[in-house]
């Protein structure tokens, strides 16, 4: 494994141990070989990672690579079945998180975990003070501690009252109160608006500068080419490209490490010619779950036989999109056609009955119901039409269920069993398959193929694309540019609850694309074109 | 050195809860034996006591089920509200509310036939029941308010009514001024079973049964757990979850009203402020046993109304009721803590145990 030696900058509050040279840069954190098998998996299989002090280290993978269980590892949730552990060049064998948290790696998880009703400084300090404090002295102590590295943060505030943001600075504090040398952020950004994303880089860069040694992950490639320094990508348990300096590379390099020789990316499939207008959208308007707004007036039209793509960076109104048109949230102004007929105000049945397929984002809790069997979930939308008087008809229920499970090639146990035994791909087949069962003239899927292994990505994206070609109006909401170029016949940006440019995904730049994500739409060819 | 950890079953023992609830009861026994020895009792005595006098002839059958009536009504009542996710804490409450408009039935129905005037009793019981969950139902459908607090709440509201009653306006002009309602008169009284056993054990086992085809069998059970595994589903399935709570908790307060009417016309003399008896509170114990499903319910009553019974019996042998009290709780931890083990298994490891449930 080579591994640039650069010089390090400022030293960090860790002393250089072991007998070795001090001539030798040792790595911060040093995995090598990492074994871990569960029941049926293998989720790292010979995984190694070296982190260089006083850097911001990416490590990059899709669902499934061996990201987390790798973090696990080192943060001592786990014990490797095998392979070494070497913090600042000690082997260490972690039987605890709080094990390694005396070496000094402390862990931000996605999920925080925080007490709601506590404040800022309790929750820094709970479990980490010795003895009962005066609240005045933790809270400046807190303060103390945000400020020097630059996390704006008021420590007699409730958790409760604090934004997405706001908590995870809490958790990063809560590390560095305990005196955490190897910060680990599993997937930081992903519950942070742009904007906070873009702090969250400047307070990494500060404390990398201040010798801290960060460990970030994530699958946000423009997150990794804009404040890490190094990145280790893994595939399938395995590391496959260990501490590339990003400087050297670029984000279609580390996309195609990621996903190797996968073929995710298919084909474009042959573009059929479109019809009349299923879905219109004029001048949408409505707020978000805080009551902010979210859509700012959008217009868009999908026609019979066509598949538009919205693309966008999360949080820019395609999650109300989505739910405003199946009905699951409240219009404040414009109008919502479907087939030809003015259905703003029609409920979800209704416009289920008229023929829209709605592929919600949260597969379970909204698009599944959780604790009921595969057949309960199955007859989510069609119930009433296996009703004998008052009662369910069983049998015909569980018939419709076979036919669906058979159909879309749904992997599961009995029928009467809670859902929960499925896969994520499964999960996901059983509910694409019952939106589509019925042949829906417009098809809206809010991020069909997120976290799906490579089969369960591509059976869902030939089912749309079969959808389309049986003339149905298809519009995709991806965050996955690659998924919308390949599918998509007309690609919209979404930004700032609008559609700011239109593509045409064959020929437009990514960098155009990207240009528009973020605002600058000016550049956008063909705004407005055909619908 | 190895040590028991506690690992996720990949699928929930089948046929686990019955299970889970001997384990209780067998707790709840052994715990009972030191505390009988303790305060200086013979446990075998004791047991064989309790025994006889809840399940050991006819006659003790008939006291147990007349008992099983409130606390399977009641722990349906819960179990109708928590198929859907929502806590009717108020079934003491409501159980005293049914029994005020089945009170009121009977003042106004004097000489009226038996049959018709049990039948108004109830239905008065129903509607009562129903009404005190009512402005509960429409605070939660329309704005949130957490139906916990406000059910609890409603239970003294509903006591406090029945103290009023019994000492002012429904007072009895013969009771020599004492806070008494009038005795109920005979053509009031549910008709017998067998022994001491009403009619009132085969009322409410209808119901129970009623509930039980309709949450399993109809669509409108279907909608009721969809709703009550996740609500965002609920909406996307074209339910309406406002109209859905509504109906539950009134429903839900009606049934616990219903059991007030039947424990006034079968068992009771006359409406008292105790008649309730913490039957409301008995069956939340007996829903969450029962894991809110209607057919455990039953059983659950069955056996907590035998406990019940062998309970009081023991208190001529000079034992507290309070033993029944405690094995009532212990039955219900032993139970929970078991109920652990259906979802997870023990496994021994050698060393530690880091990853235990991971």
């Amino acid at each position: 494994m080579t591994e640039p030696s650069h010089p390090i900058g400022p030293t960090g509050p860790s002393e250089t141990s072991g007998g070795d040279a001090p001539s030798v840069e040792l790595p911060a954190v040093e995995l090598r070989d990492i074994w871990k098998r569960f029941p049926g998996v293998v989720a790292n299989a010979g995984a190694t990672l070296r982190v260089r002090r006083g850097s911001v280290h990416a490590v990059l993978g899709e669902n499934g690579a061996g990201k987390s269980t790798l973090m696990n590892v080192l943060s001592g949730v786990y014990r490797p079945d095998e392979g070494e552990v070497r913090i600042d060049g000690v082997a260490h064998h972690f039987r605890t998180p709080a094990d390694a948290l005396a070496a000094g790696v402390g862990m931000v998880h996605q999920e925080f975990r925080l007490v709601p009703s506590f404040t800022v400084a309790e929750n820094v300090v709970l479990g980490a003070c010795e003895r009962i404090v005066r609240r005045p002295a933790v809270e400046s102590a807190v303060e103390a501690l945000a400020g020097r590295f630059g996390l704006a943060i008021e420590p007699d505030r409730p958790v409760w009252q604090l934004s997405m943001g706001e908590r995870q600075r809490v958790e990063i504090l809560k590390a560095l109160w305990r005196d955490a040398r190897i910060l680990i952020l599993d997937e930081p950004t992903a519950v942070l608006t742009p904007g906070e994303a873009d702090e969250l880089g400047a307070v990494l860069r500060h404390m990398a500068d201040d010798g801290r040694t960060i460990v970030f992950i994530s699958h946000k490639l423009h997150e990794v080419t804009g404040f890490c320094d190094e990145a280790t990508v893994l595939r399938g348990g395995k590391t496959v490209a260990a501490s590339l300096s990003v400087a050297d590379t670029d984000a279609s390099e580390l996309a195609g490490l990621m996903v190797g020789a996968s073929p995710v990316i298919t084909e474009r499939p042959p573009a059929r010619e479109a019809g009349e207008i299923r879905l219109q959208v004029r001048d949408l308007r409505c707020s978000d779950d805080r009551g902010l707004p979210a859509l700012n007036g959008l217009d868009l039209a999908v026609r019979s036989g066509q598949i538009v793509g919205v693309a966008g960076v999360a949080g820019n109104g395609q999650r109300e999109l989505a739910q405003a048109i199946a009905g699951l949230r409240h219009v404040e102004s414009g109008t919502v056609h479907l087939v030809g007929e003015d259905r703003t105000d029609a409920t979800p049945r209704q416009r289920f009955a008229d023929g829209l397929g709605y592929i919600p984002e949260d597969r379970i809790g909204v698009g599944l119901a959780p604790r009921l069997s595969v057949t309960d979930n199955a007859v989510l939308r069609t119930y009433g039409r296996h009703r004998r008087g008052p009662f369910l008809d069983a049998a015909s229920a569980t018939g419709h269920c076979r036919d669906l499970v058979d159909r879309f090639g749904v992997r599961t146990g009995p029928l009467d069993e809670p859902i929960a035994g499925l896969s994520g791909g499964n999960l996901q087949r059983l509910l694409v398959g019952r939106e589509l069962v019925g042949g829906p003239r417009v098809v809206v899927a809010a991020q069909p193929t997120r976290g799906l292994d490579v089969q369960g990505v591509k059976a869902i994206q030939d089912l749309l694309v079969g959808e389309r070609d049986a003339g149905a109006a298809v519009l995709l909401i991806s965050e996955d540019l690659d998924e919308l170029s390949t599918l998509a016949d007309r690609l919209l940006v979404m930004h700032a609850g609008r559609i700011v440019a239109e593509f045409d995904p064959v020929t437009a730049e990514r960098h155009a694309i990207g240009e528009a994500m973020i605002g600058h739409a000016e550049t956008a060819d063909d705004t407005g074109g055909d619908q | 050195m190895s040590r028991p950890v506690l690992v996720r079953r990949e699928q929930v023992l089948r046929g686990g809860q019955p299970l889970a609830f001997a384990v209780g009861l067998a707790v709840a026994l052994v715990v009972g034996v030191a505390l009988l020895v303790g305060s200086g009792h013979d446990p075998l005595r004791v047991y064989e006591r309790m025994f006889e006098a809840s399940l050991g002839d006819p006659r003790a059958w008939s006291v147990t089920l007349n008992r099983a009536v409130p606390l399977g009504l009641a722990g349906l009542a819960v179990a109708v509200a928590g198929s859907m996710g929502l806590w009717n804490i108020g079934a003491e409450g409501q159980i005293m509310a049914g029994a005020i408009g089945a009170a009121w039935v009977v003042r106004i129905g004097e000489g009226w036939p038996s049959p018709v005037l049990i039948t108004a009793m109830l239905a008065a019981a129903v509607l009562g029941g129903g009404l005190l969950a009512l402005g509960p139902a429409i605070a939660r459908a329309r704005l949130g308010v957490n139906e916990i607090l406000t059910t609890l709440m409603l239970n003294e509201v509903a006591i406090r009514l029945v103290q009023w009653l019994t000492h002012g306006r429904w007072k009895d002009p013969e009771s020599h001024n004492f806070p008494l309602a009038p005795m109920l008169p005979d053509n009031a009284r549910l008709p017998g079973l067998f022994e001491r056993a009403h009619m009132g054990v085969v009322l409410a086992a209808v119901v129970i049964l009623l509930f039980g085809v309709a949450a399993s069998r109809t669509a409108w059970g279907y909608e009721l757990r969809v709703a009550g595994s996740s609500g965002a589903t609920a909406r996307y399935a074209g339910i309406s979850l406002p109209r859905k709570i509504l109906t539950v908790l009134v429903l839900s307060g009606g049934v616990a009203g219903f059991a007030g009417g039947i424990e006034l016309s079968g068992t009771s003399d006359r409406i008292t402020e105790s008649l309730s008896n913490g039957f409301g509170f008995a069956g939340i114990i007996v829903a969450a046993l029962a894991l809110m499903r209607p057919s455990g319910v039953a059983a659950v009553a069955l056996l907590f109304g035998a406990v019940q019974i062998g309970g009081q019996s023991i208190q001529t042998m000079g034992v507290s009721s309070s033993v029944s009290t405690i094995l009532q709780a212990l039955i219900l931890f032993g139970a929970i803590a078991a109920g652990v083990l259906t979802r997870y298994r023990v496994e021994m490891v050698a060393g530690d145990a880091t990853e235990a449930g991971r």
